[in-house]
Order: structure tokens, then C-alpha cells, then sequence
């Protein structure tokens, strides 16, 4: 544990310098302006950092990237509060009750409310990175083929249940990630799958100008397409950090932000089911049950410190298990790999400090919302009047310099823009883009892991139900898919009866909302 | 049971037509979905099974494609029979997709996106004079509906507003990318 703690101390005073700090805060200006423009998602923010971030130190370029996502969050609460609308999807919970404070003439208050629901919630989750990261680590290290299948099956088969309003079309999406992530040259034996001899082709869909097409040009269609504009709440009122509101709700804070967490820890969820569950527990249990959607300070406490504790917790599964929580951390474990570090089991091995020091970059990244918040809150308000006509042109742009900087080729352009498109036309169809992306990021993973499973085990699929940690896996991916048949899921509440409800409503959330 | 939704919703059931509207669109991308799972099934059967090597039988590389088209069939053909059931079947009912303005727009947002891609991007033009004509041009025709609404003609402030931030985005982002962090553009 001192050793942890030592490995923490270090990590800090590494980012102590002019320029880790500079780049720091830079990163979470750019997340919050993101952030607050509503549409562009932290993934796009994330995704285009990295391609300019990609000659920087490996720990500096991380460092941006985390200050991004941290920052993209927060900001998206001031769009949610002063115009109704979601700056990111993981703000969509603030809305109901930031915005009936904005109307109150107590948007600065709200804002306040805000930040240091936001701080408060990621440094709790940074506290959960530091305690729990290694010990799944060490966990993951006994994890084989078997395990590993069950884990990017369960994590494909979570996303597509759980993220938007109807898990048919989830899945369906997790599938064409699945099968995306198969073009290209396969692990085993450098065998061109669906290439039909086209040799661009034999290099894969690229993560990141996937994720920029997705995300990116996606939003940019989905923005001009839709030309509403809403009045924005003029901010009267101190916007002032209330951490005296984070005493009188500790129990709130507390309790989103173990829910955050554990939200964050599932795969491919996204950080807008740690805000609605959070909202859902703490209206549950509110002694002001009726303030809530009105201007309920519990509300917006709840929503705000359960979304960005999910962010921790979501980079928790990608360093230990290689697995991604959320679209963004797929984006940041895509730039952990470029620059050298490979998440997963073995991460501990070969970089032990690392994990002490995402820890360090994370706990910095909310101290840099909290000095945004104290100073920056009205001036940026200013970009939310620039017009999307001239603001959309210059994100597509950025769109394609982020899909071609990575590799310096042009046709990921133009498979951001395939993807993009078909982004665009699937999203108006209600299908989510979430799990389309954890399906490409575990597509290999899930392809190499059955195979090289049906090779220790001679074609035997016993083991993969009997090995224990494989049986935990298959159990609960077969139980939560199950539930979605009527005659089970009835059947499962006849021997639950009543309790849990709470929960399960969570996890039956029947709304269309993006990730972020 | 309360949905999370419904804790904070105000959105409006759909109506009738909507519903059956919606069930119908989803009908049709059900059968989308089972066409494209059996084009992904077929391509997979039809995959070289490197016997040749003498692989492992249970290692060949269109093992997971396969099983992949089947879940697309599946889950594509829940689909259809969901929306079926749902009055998916009816034909000629309205639809409500986008209005005939929408879709201009979209395809001019589209068309251009297109012809700076494929014409302007990675031809020989420096990449800062590209962007600046994107933009302009983006700008200027992705207002024009504005100004048909107002009445108003195109004016020289406007198109000088419109070259400024086009040439201004040009530049800021050849300097950040390729001068600051020394990242190659196309």
C-alpha cells in the first residue's frame, strides 16, 4: 500500500512542471469547450487530441487526453443547465433540474452546484482507480482464451442492452462492430478477411477514424441537419463552487459516486447510465421527492457527481482488463497503445508506475475543472452564440485531420467518412453508436480468445462453461440477454418479487440517449 | 414499472400513424439486417480454410464471421417480426422521417463534405488553401436559406466574413497540427 502511495507521490511531482501543466489545463479547456458545444461528444474530442498529441511524452500526451474527457463532461453540464440541451449524452440527467434552477434566475447556483458535484465525484472515483486498478490487475493475470471470450462478449452484449432504448438494435449493433473489427488481416495466420483483394483494405478499420466518423462527422450532419436554436439563460448569479451543498448532501454524494463507479466499471455503458442511475437512487430515497425535475439541488448533485465518477471507474476495466468502460476510454486505450503501453493483465507487469499515474493525471484533471469553474464559467459561454453554419465546416475539418494523422493515409478519410455517414442514418434510426465501437475494440480480442480456446480444448466447448471465473462470465451474459424474453424476465420477478426495484428500473431505462 | 426515462421525460406518446410509421421503417432495416447477416454468412462459408497449411480445423478464419451473419440473421429477423407484429406490414402509411427542406440541406451538407474529400483533400493543394475554400464556400451556401427567408441578397461583408474565417481556419490549423505539434496533414 506505501509503495502505492510512493508510486502516487512520484507521479505528481512528475506533472509538476510548466509544461505537464500547461498541457494539463489546455487539455481541459479544449474537453469543456467541446463540452459545452452541444452534439460534439468527449470521444471526438479525445480522438482528435490524440492525432495532435501523437509526438508528444507518452505520460504528457495521456495526461491531455484525460484533462479532455474529464473536462468534455464537465462542460457539457453548463449547456444542459442554461439551454436544455446535453452538452455531452452523460449530462442529459442534469437537465431536468440545472435548467429549472437556470429559469429560477439561479443558473449561477446550479453552476456552482456543478463544479463541485464534478469534483468532488471524479476525485472520489480517482480514490476507487487507486484502490482497485491493480488489485483487478492481479485478478486478470489468472484469466485465459475462455475468460477473455466471455469478458468481450459480455462486455458487447452489456452495451447493446443497456445503452438506448431498445436492446435488439444494440446488439444488432455490437455485431456490425464485431464483424468491422474482422476486415482486414486476421491475428492468427495473416489471412485477408473481406478485403476482396483490395490491399487498403488489408490494414483493418482504423479505431480512430472510426470513432471520428462516428462520433464526429456524425454530429456535424446530425447538427446542420437539425438547425434549432434555443435561448440561452443569461448566468445573473455567483457561480461559486457550493461545496457547503456537498456537506448538506454527502449521503448523495457518496452514493453516486459508488454508483458512478460501478457503472463505470461495466464495459461499453457509457457515462450517461452513471448520471440517470445515480438521479434514479437518489430520487428513490429523497426526502424531496417532489423537487426532483423542479430544481432539485439532491438532482443535480446526483447527476453531476454519479457521471463524472463513471469516468475512474471506466478507465478501471481498461487498464486492468484491456477492456474499455466507454466509448471515450476506448479512444484513450487506442492512444495508450500508440504510444507504447499496452492496457490489460500484464500492464502491471510491464508498467507498473503507469496506473499510479493515470491516478495522478485524473486527480489533476478535476483540480483543472475546479479552476475553470472558478474563473472561466462566463467567458466560455461566449462559443455557444458562434453559428453552426460557420462552426460545423471547421469541426468536419478537424474530422479529417484527426481520421488521417494516425497513420498518414488517406483512405481512413475516406473510412471516416463511410462510417460517418452510416453513423448519421443508423442514429436517426435509433440505433447507438456506443456499442458499434466496443464491438470494434473487442472484435479481435473476442476472435483470437475463441479460437485459440477452441485449440486448447480440442473443439471441447465445455471449458468455457466450467472453468469458474468463465462460468461467472457465461452466466451473467446469458442471464442479462435472457431478460429480455418476456416469459424469463416475468418469470425472474415472480422469484425477485418487488425488491430491486430501484435497480432494475435502472437497468430497464427505456431512452434514447447518445454516448458521449 | 417506472422506467428511468420516466423520471424526468416529458416527451409525448407517439401517435398512431407515428408508431406504425416507425414500425414500418423498422420492418424494413430488420430485413436489411437479415440480407447483410446472410451476405456476411455467405462470404464466410466461402472463406479458405487453409487446409493446405493444415491448420487447426477449429482456427479458420471465417469461424467468427460466420457465427456473426447468424447472430445478424437472428436478431435482424427478431426485428422484422417485432415491427410486423406492430403493424410494420402496412403499407402506405405516413411517413415522418424528414421534411423536404431537411433533406436538401442534408444532401448539401453531404455533397459537399464529398467534393472536398474526394476533389480538394490530398490532390496537391496545400492543405490550408483547401480548408479555406471548403469553409467559404460551406458557409456561404449553408446560409443561403437564411437569406431567402429574410429577403436579403448576397452581400461582399458577407463573403469577405465568410473567406476570413475560412482562411483563418486554414491556417490556425496548419499551424497547430503540422508547425506546433508537428503532425502531417493530407
Amino acid at each position: 500500500m506505501f509503495s502505492g502511495l510512493a508510486d502516487f507521490a512520484n507521479a505528481w511531482l512528475g506533472f509538476m512542471n510548466p509544461t505537464s501543466i500547461a498541457l494539463g489545463l489546455g487539455g481541459a479547456l479544449l474537453g469543456i469547450i467541446v463540452g459545452i458545444l452541444p452534439g460534439l461528444s468527449a470521444t471526438l474530442v479525445i480522438a482528435l487530441l490524440t492525432t495532435i498529441t501523437i509526438k508528444l511524452p507518452a505520460n504528457n500526451a495521456i495526461l491531455v487526453l484525460i484533462c479532455s474527457y474529464v473536462g468534455a463532461l464537465y462542460g457539457g453540464s453548463r449547456t444542459a443547465i442554461l439551454l436544455n440541451i446535453p452538452g455531452t449524452a452523460a449530462n442529459a440527467a442534469s437537465c431536468a433540474d440545472g435548467y429549472a434552477l437556470a429559469q429560477r434566475g439561479e443558473a449561477g447556483r446550479a453552476i456552482g452546484i456543478a463544479t463541485s458535484g464534478a469534483f468532488v465525484g471524479t476525485l472520489f472515483g480517482v480514490l476507487c482507480l487507486a484502490a482497485f486498478t491493480p488489485s483487478l490487475a492481479e485478478v486478470a493475470l489468472a484469466f485465459g482464451a475462455f475468460e477473455f471470450f466471455w469478458l468481450a462478449l459480455f462486455g458487447v452484449a452489456m452495451s447493446g442492452s443497456i445503452v438506448g432504448d431498445d436492446p435488439i438494435k444494440g446488439w444488432l449493433m455490437g455485431a456490425l462492430g464485431l464483424f468491422v473489427a474482422q476486415i482486414g488481416q486476421e491475428g492468427l495466420y495473416a489471412y485477408d478477411r473481406f478485403t476482396f483483394g483490395w490491399d487498403q483494405l488489408a490494414g483493418g478499420i482504423s479505431l480512430i477514424p472510426a470513432l471520428v466518423g462516428a462520433f464526429g462527422l456524425a454530429e456535424v450532419l446530425t447538427s446542420l441537419a437539425d438547425p434549432v436554436e434555443k435561448k440561452l439563460i443569461q448566468v445573473k448569479d455567483s457561480v461559486l463552487p457550493r461545496f457547503r451543498e456537498v456537506a448538506q448532501y454527502w449521503r448523495t454524494v457518496i452514493r453516486s459516486g459508488v454508483i458512478g463507479v460501478l457503472t463505470g466499471l461495466l464495459p461499453g455503458v457509457g457515462e450517461d447510465s452513471g448520471a440517470w442511475m445515480s438521479y434514479a437512487a437518489a430520487k428513490a430515497v429523497s426526502k424531496e421527492k417532489h423537487l426532483f425535475g423542479k430544481g432539485s439541488i439532491d438532482g443535480l448533485m446526483a447527476a453531476e457527481t454519479g457521471d463524472m465518477a463513471s469516468i475512474p471507474g471506466h478507465i478501471i476495466p481498461c487498464l486492468a482488463l484491456g477492456i474499455p468502460g466507454s466509448a471515450p476510454s476506448a479512444v484513450l486505450m487506442a492512444a495508450m497503445i500508440i504510444h507504447g503501453i499496452q492496457p490489460g493483465p500484464m500492464m502491471m507487469i510491464t508498467h507498473p508506475h503507469f496506473v499510479y499515474e493515470v491516478v495522478a493525471m485524473t486527480s489533476l484533471a478535476s483540480v483543472t475543472i475546479l479552476i475553470f469553474g472558478l474563473f472561466l464559467v462566463r467567458p466560455l459561454l461566449v462559443i455557444l452564440k458562434i453559428r453552426r453554419t460557420v462552426l460545423m465546416p471547421i469541426i468536419f475539418l478537424l474530422c479529417t485531420v484527426g481520421a488521417f494523422a494516425t497513420a498518414s493515409r488517406l483512405f481512413d478519410v475516406y473510412a471516416m467518412l463511410v462510417i460517418g455517414v452510416g453513423a448519421f442514418f443508423l442514429r436517426r434510426r435509433g440505433y447507438q453508436m456506443a456499442p458499434f465501437v466496443l464491438g470494434l475494440v473487442l472484435g479481435p480480442l473476442l476472435d483470437k480468445s475463441l479460437r485459440r480456446g477452441l485449440v486448447l480444448s480440442d473443439g471441447d466447448l465445455s471449458p468455457f462453461f466450467t472453468r469458474p471465473i468463465s462460468m461467472a462470465f457465461a452466466v451473467v451474459t446469458i442471464f442479462t440477454l435472457l431478460l429480455y424474453v418476456p416469459a424469463f424476465k416475468a418469470a425472474v420477478r415472480r422469484a425477485t418479487g418487488g425488491t430491486g426495484r430501484v435497480f432494475r428500473s435502472a437497468l430497464g431505462r427505456k431512452r434514447s440517449e447518445d454516448t458521449a | 414499472m417506472a422506467t428511468l426515462a420516466d423520471l424526468t421525460s416529458t416527451d409525448a406518446l407517439p401517435s398512431p400513424d407515428e408508431a406504425r410509421a416507425a414500425a414500418a421503417s423498422e420492418l424494413r432495416g430488420g430485413l436489411a439486417w437479415m440480407v447483410f447477416g446472410s451476405g456476411v454468412l455467405a462470404l464466410s462459408l466461402r472463406m479458405d480454410r487453409l487446409e493446405a497449411q493444415h491448420i487447426n480445423p477449429y482456427t479458420v478464419p471465417g469461424l467468427l464471421p460466420a457465427l456473426l451473419g447468424i447472430v445478424m440473421i437472428l436478431l435482424g429477423g427478431l426485428l422484422a417480426l417485432r415491427s410486423w407484429r406492430r403493424g410494420g406490414r402496412f403499407e402506405g402509411g405516413p411517413r415522418f422521417a424528414m421534411t423536404g427542406e431537411a433533406v436538401r440541406r442534408l444532401a448539401l451538407v453531404i455533397g459537399l463534405i464529398v467534393a472536398y474529400t474526394v476533389a480538394l483533400l490530398g490532390r496537391g493543394l496545400p492543405f490550408w488553401a483547401g480548408a479555406a475554400i471548403y469553409v467559404t464556400v460551406s458557409i456561404l451556401l449553408l446560409q443561403a436559406p437564411q437569406r431567402a427567408a429574410e429577403g436579403r441578397r448576397l452581400s461582399a461583408r458577407e463573403i469577405a466574413f465568410a473567406l476570413a474565417i475560412g482562411l483563418a481556419a486554414g491556417w490556425i490549423i496548419t499551424f497547430v497540427f503540422q508547425d506546433a505539434f508537428l503532425v502531417r496533414l493530407p
